[in-house]
């Protein structure tokens, strides 16, 4: 798994590419607190892009837990956005849909943040 | 009829040596990406699972063995180790409904892999746990 990011308009935004398994779980983790905690000392918003994840476990959905706990903690608006097939199906039927704001694409994740152009 | 099989030990860096596996296994048999995935979460959740709680301290002496099936329309894996008894079928279903600070972390990969695929069975043949996985590939367009 490989992830990157990058800071326009107030806005971090997180591209996870690859596959969040049992193994890259951890690391991700790490990332996303950082970020998280990044944020909230800049007063930034947080998106994550998911347009390059393939795979998805419930290791991985906890990691998407865990920052979404954080970024709540620490008031820090947070969206995830452009989900591919297979983890799209894991939000729904876990029902994580329902506990983090999903959005369809990256212009549905800023307005949800607070930062549409 | 095409089958594969391995057995690895209960050791998480042997996830990604079944991953592999998995992946040949899709590619020989040109398995549809849309029925791919739940068996790769299906192995995912239940190794990880035996690795964490099904070998207490004897890790060196507790083993999973997988295999593949594809016959006609149906993709098959049965998984087979000798960790811990537990039938992951009589593990109640999470609350989906519970606010996010009350959620417990984890506890979701049953119910994942129950609702993905079409058929799931679990035995306790000799000491060790069976589970079958099934999943028609006709129903790879409806997902």
């Amino acid at each position: 798994m490989n992830v990157t990011h990058d800071t326009n308009n107030r806005t971090t935004t997180i591209h996870a590419i690859g596959r969040l398994d049992f193994e890259a779980a951890g690391a991700f983790q790490k990332d996303l607190e950082q970020a998280v905690a990044d944020a909230a000392a800049g007063g930034h918003a947080l998106v994550l892009d998911c347009a390059g994840l393939e795979y998805v476990s419930s290791a991985g959905l906890r990691v998407f837990l865990v920052g979404a706990r954080a970024a709540k903690a620490s008031s820090v608006p947070f969206a995830v956005y452009s989900l591919t097939a297979a983890v799209k199906e894991v939000f729904d039927v876990s029902g994580f849909g329902r506990i983090i704001d999903v959005l369809a694409d990256r212009a549905g994740a800023l307005e949800k943040v607070g930062r549409s152009a | 009829m095409s089958v594969a099989q391995t057995t690895v030990g209960a050791d998480a860096a042997a996830l990604a040596p079944l991953q592999s596996f998995l992946s040949d296994f899709w590619s020989r048999e040109q398995i549809p990406d849309s029925v791919r995935f739940p068996f790769e979460l299906a192995l995912e959740e239940i190794f990880i699972n035996v690795v964490m709680h099904g070998s207490d301290d004897r890790h060196d002496a507790v083993w999973m063995e997988v295999t593949l099936r594809h016959e006609g329309s149906w993709l098959d894996m049965v998984l087979r180790d000798n960790g811990n008894a537990f039938d992951p079928l009589a593990a109640p279903p999470p609350d989906l409904d519970a606010p996010m600070e009350d959620r417990p972390i984890g506890g979701l990969g049953i119910h994942l892999i129950r609702t993905l695929m079409d058929e799931v069975m679990y035995a306790s043949v000799n000491g060790c746990n069976e589970l079958t996985l099934r999943k028609r590939l006709d129903d790879a367009s409806a997902h």
